[in-house]
């Protein structure tokens, strides 16, 4: 019974990872194909750590929450690194299926450094 | 000529007590605390000075009766007993007259340099170098090891630098003081040839050997050698010519410095030498040609240039010289009266030279001009010190009643005496009393200009008598002069009597310091060479004439310039042929040369390429990241025009190295390197913002080509020689350290106890260095502003969104959770994957993240930006837990460790190499952000010059 429910999971897990991989060479633009490895990470990688989860709690050895750590820092990770990526690609102007608004920044860069001119930063 | 010698019997008198070696030491200790003093007050440095001066002093009293007995006491203590070196000191009477000069003199001086130092001269530093200087002459005069007196004697050689040196705004000084230190420097290379081969003639670098067996050393093949490369030494030092040069020109320094360093230490340290060395080198026909001549020479030379300076200190000087010159000229000789004669001038000479400097101090002081052409006539300006230096002069003139005449008067008789030996001995007293003549001269001319000839010319200000404590020191050296000088019986006999057994090592000839001995030939000399003095002088105007159209003919100090920039051209000519500046040159050349020795060592060589030990069959995991790596470094090098693309493949390659590590069972390697990487690719980016972002094409295709052939064949050599080595089967020291991990460390993690334990010396070195790589790259970047770029290389503008929202939340979510796992690595380091290196770069680490997320002014408001007390911190915890084993009389850095039961966390294991570790940890964070907080600040003075 374990093995078919550990199994199941480990077998969505990766289908999840796989459809995410599929879009990100398939999508069409930059933006869409930003969702396919969040699908990877939320829930592939999600449905693998709650598989290894039950497998490693049923050992009797107690109860294994090192995955819980693992989902924890991915959640802290995974919305920096989606979120930077999207700001280069408006910064950039990819190319989009969508109607990219009007560049908010076109004549903000002095605004901005008017506004924080202090804002010192180690930023590359 | 040492028949009526019977040796003294040098025993190796043990004593509890250390008080020689605190005599040397404690001038050291207090020149760090007269620095800090000055910090509260300028004048506190001097109390503290004369403080520490006066403790020395009062360590050596205790010992002070011992060398009367007869007998050297000597105090050991083990230092590096397994180099046969060990702290060890010597007092005789010899040892005790010079600890006296340099302690009493030295406090005189220290006196004398409170009123002399301008406001704005740093008091501080200059009485620690002073103090430091004393500690290495005494240091000298005390130490019963040969080799443990070079050291002391190259420390003289660096403090005297320093003091020189002091008026560093002065070219001159720093000239003179470098001057100084390259002559004394050399001498001081020679001098350690001298003595290693003296030590190995004699078999053992203790003086008490040396000095007993006189006999087996001159006798040996290897002595004249030996002798040329001490007498070397001895010469340099003591400003014997041909090296007299340098001494004129370290007049440059304050006058106090000038009065110690010339009249009673410095250039009394090569008299001293050949003082010491009396009893072991002398006797010999070469040391009596070399010694004779250089102190000969030196005593003309000296006198006849003294008398044709105009700068007051310039007189003193060469005089100096030239009363040098005499007293080698006594050691040469070598009877045992002359060499009385010569401990005798010794303290004559200190004592009145030191008074005139002094009194030219005071003179240039109130003046504000040392050029005996303007002050003229301070008879009615200062009276009082007038009459001082008129006592000192005529004592160095040798006229009788005054210190001077007695040694001179000895002098002359030892010079008389030599005329019965041989052919041409008439040379020798002849040239005395015509140098004799000459120093009467300019002593003559010293008092005569400056006191009186008139009235003073275009002063700056109306000289009058310094204040009281400035005169004081004059006053008890021109007293010593006058007691000395007529009362010689009570006054200098014991002492002179003591140190002169302890040069002869037996007892000394009977002599009479009485200041009549009726008509006899040195009476003679000596009248001669008063009148002739005189006469001299009266004659002083056409000399001058003379002497002004030959100035600067026989100045071999211009000679050593010449030599200097011929070599410093040489030394840079080298340079320039192999370092043009280019970077691929020069790895370019070091490939060659490699390659190049590697081929030649290689020449000839049959083995088989394949050792013998048997192959691991290789996996499919090992061949794809082998091939990664492969073809990372290609891509590197392919994309190396687009930097950041390139810096990008490279963090590719270190976290495949991490895997190479984790998969050939290395976790902490492993660990290192991934932490490492991460850090090194922040710092790259960083700097990666300051250059251009593309790398412009500039080599030919000839050269890529050639560079691309060397690099092949370097790296087919390198894959070739760890080959050869890996199928090789050898013993290696691993298996040492997996036995002894646990019972000797502690821990169960080899890496970690190697780095904290067993190598614990080492990883202290490192962390000095990277301390030091830290502090430099911050002087590198301290104040640097480079312009940051506002258009990126397709000239689209910078994101004005410096600090985008998610990222500054999440990250600072992130800050404790990490500091969670640092502190967890480290504790566990000692027994699992982890330690203070790891830890430390995942702190830093942590702390970046913040500076680059919110910004520097964000981070430093919670912050402290601040790294040099961490990285200090660091080090003293390392350094001091390493030193507490001393106190349980351990060898440095032993570890000890027990085990500690702790609710809730369970077993774990309490070293003290984990302090050790703090400091390593302390350390890596320190310099890690003070690195990278100075690389991001260049980027935000950048941006606040564009605003």
């Amino acid at each position: 019974m374990l093995e078919v429910i550990l199994s199941a999971l480990i077998l969505l897990g990766a289908l999840f990872t796989f459809i995410g991989s599929l879009g990100l060479a398939r999508l069409e633009d930059f933006y869409t194909r930003l969702h396919g490895p969040t699908k990877a990470t939320t829930l592939g990688v999600g449905s693998l750590l709650i598989a290894s989860m039950v497998y490693f709690s049923t050992r009797g050895e107690g109860l294994s929450l090192h995955e819980l750590l693992v989902t924890l820092f991915l959640f802290i990770t995974a919305p920096v690194s989606a979120h930077l990526l999207a700001k280069a690609a408006l910064h950039l102007r990819l190319r989009s299926l969508a109607v990219v608004p009007p560049r908010a920044e076109a004549s903000a860069p002095q605004q901005a450094n008017r506004d924080a001119p202090s804002d010192e930063t180690v930023q590359r | 000529m040492l028949e009526c010698c019977d040796p003294i019997n040098a025993s190796h008198s043990q004593r509890l007590i250390m008080n020689l070696t605190l005599v040397v030491l404690v001038p050291f200790l207090g020149a760090a605390l007269t620095g800090w003093v000055s910090r509260y007050g300028r004048l506190r440095s001097a109390w503290m000075a004369g403080a520490v001066t006066a403790l020395a002093l009062a360590c050596l009293l205790p010992s002070l009766p011992v060398p009367f007995t007869g007998e050297p006491l000597i105090q050991r203590l083990p230092w590096m007993p397994g180099l046969g070196l060990d702290l060890v000191f010597r007092l005789d009477g010899l040892g005790l007259l010079f600890a006296m000069m340099i302690l009493g003199i030295g406090l005189l001086v220290i006196i004398y340099a409170r009123y002399y130092l301008d406001a704005d001269d740093c008091m501080g530093r200059f009485y620690a170098y002073l103090l430091l200087f004393m500690g290495s002459m005494l240091g000298i005069v005390l130490a019963e090891n040969l080799i443990l007196l070079l050291m002391f004697w190259e420390l003289t050689s660096l403090s005297s630098f320093l003091l020189i040196s002091y008026w560093r705004h002065r070219q001159d000084a720093r000239q003179g003081a470098r001057m100084a230190l390259t002559v004394t420097g050399l001498g001081g290379l020679a001098l350690l040839g001298g003595f290693l081969l003296l030590g190995e003639i004699a078999g053992s670098y203790e003086l008490s050997v040396i000095l007993a067996s006189g006999e087996a050393i001159r006798a040996h093949p290897l002595y004249s050698p030996m002798l040329v490369l001490v007498l070397l030494g001895a010469f340099t030092k003591s400003a014997q010519f041909p090296f007299h040069f340098w001494l004129p020109r370290a007049m440059a320094a304050p006058t106090p410095v000038s009065a110690y360093l010339h009249s009673a230490t410095m250039v009394k340290a090569g008299i001293f030498l050949l003082a010491r060395l009396f009893p072991a080198l002398s006797g010999t026909p070469l040391w009596s040609v070399l010694v004779m001549s250089a102190g000969l020479a030196t005593l003309l030379i000296g006198a006849w240039i003294a008398l044709f300076k105009h700068d007051l200190k310039g007189l003193l000087a060469y005089s100096t010289v030239s009363h040098l010159g005499l007293i080698t000229l006594l050691f040469g000789i070598g009877t045992p009266l002359a060499a009385v004669a010569g401990v005798f001038h010794i303290i004559n000479h200190a004592t009145f030279k030191a008074s005139l400097f002094m009194a030219a101090g005071i003179i240039d002081h109130e003046c504000g001009t040392r050029d005996m052409r303007r002050i003229n006539g301070l008879w009615h300006f200062m009276p009082y010190t007038a009459t001082l230096a008129m006592v000192a002069s005529a004592s160095m003139a040798g006229v009788p009643l005054f210190n001077g005449f007695l040694s001179k008067e000895m002098f002359f008789a030892e010079a008389a005496n030599f005329f019965d030996l041989s052919t041409w001995s008439w040379v020798l007293p002849v040239t005395v009393v015509i140098a004799s003549a000459l120093a009467v001269a300019y002593s003559l001319r010293f008092i005569h200009d400056v006191f009186f000839n008139g009235e003073p010319h275009d002063l700056q200000r109306t000289p009058h008598e310094p204040p009281h404590w400035m005169k004081v020191p004059v006053e008890i050296l021109v007293a010593i002069c006058l007691l000395v000088g007529i009362f010689p019986g009570f006054t200098v006999e014991p002492l002179l009597a003591v140190a002169a057994d302890s040069v002869l090592q037996c007892n000394s000839p009977a002599h009479d310091l009485a200041i009549w001995h009726g008509f006899n030939s040195a009476f003679a000399m000596s009248v001669i060479a008063l009148l002739g003095g005189l006469l001299i002088y009266a004659a002083r105007r056409p000399l001058f004439m003379i002497a002004a159209r030959h100035e600067g003919l026989i100045d071999a100090g211009v000679l050593f310039g010449r030599t200097q920039q011929a070599v410093i051209g040489a030394a840079r000519a080298v340079t320039t042929a192999f370092d043009t500046g280019s970077l691929q040159r020069l790895v370019a050349l070091l490939l060659i040369g490699a390659l190049g020795l590697g081929a030649v060592g290689l020449l000839g060589v049959s083995a088989p390429l394949t050792g013998t030990a048997t192959l691991v069959p290789a996996d499919g995991i090992s061949l794809i990241v082998a091939l990664g790596l492969g073809a990372g470094a290609i891509a590197t090098t392919v994309l190396h025009r687009q930097r950041f693309t390139a810096l990008i493949v490279v963090g590719v390659l270190g976290l495949l190295i991490a895997l190479i590590f984790a998969k050939f069972s290395a976790p902490d390697l492993a660990l290192t390197q991934l932490s490492v990487e991460v850090v090194t690719i922040v710092l790259l980016l960083l700097a990666l913002y300051f250059l251009p972002q593309h790398t412009p094409a500039e080599s030919s295709r000839v050269r890529r080509v050639r560079d691309l052939g060397l690099a092949a064949i370097a790296g087919l050599g390198t894959t070739a020689l760890a080959w050869g080595i890996l199928t090789r089967p050898g013993a290696t020291i691993s298996g040492y350290f997996l036995d002894n991990s646990v019972p000797g460390g502690g821990g169960s993690n080899v890496v970690n106890v190697i780095l904290v334990d067993f190598r614990g010396f080492d990883t202290l070195g490192e962390i000095t260095v990277l301390a030091l790589a830290g502090l430099g790259i911050y002087a590198m970047l301290k104040g640097l502003r480079l312009p940051g770029m506002t258009l990126d290389p397709s000239g689209r503008p910078w994101n004005w969104d410096l600090h985008p929202t998610i990222m500054a939340a999440l990250t600072r979510l992130l800050l404790p959770l990490a500091l969670l796992v640092s502190a967890f690595i480290f504790l566990r380091g000692h027994n699992q994957p982890g330690g203070g290196f790891i830890a430390g770069l995942i702190t830093a680490v942590a702390l970046i993240m913040q500076y680059l997320t919110n910004g520097v002014e964000w981070t430093h408001r919670r912050l402290h930006g601040n790294m040099h007390p961490v990285i200090a911190s660091g080090l003293l915890v390392g350094t001091l837990t390493g030193m507490a084993s001393f106190v349980f009389g351990h060898p440095f850095l032993t570890s000890t460790f027990s085990h500690v039961h702790w609710p809730l966390v369970g077993d774990f294991e309490l070293a003290s190499a984990m302090a050790f570790d703090l400091g390593v940890y302390l350390v890596v964070v320190g310099s890690t952000l003070l690195i990278l907080i100075h690389l991001g600040l260049m980027r935000s003075a950048a941006t606040q010059e564009r605003d």
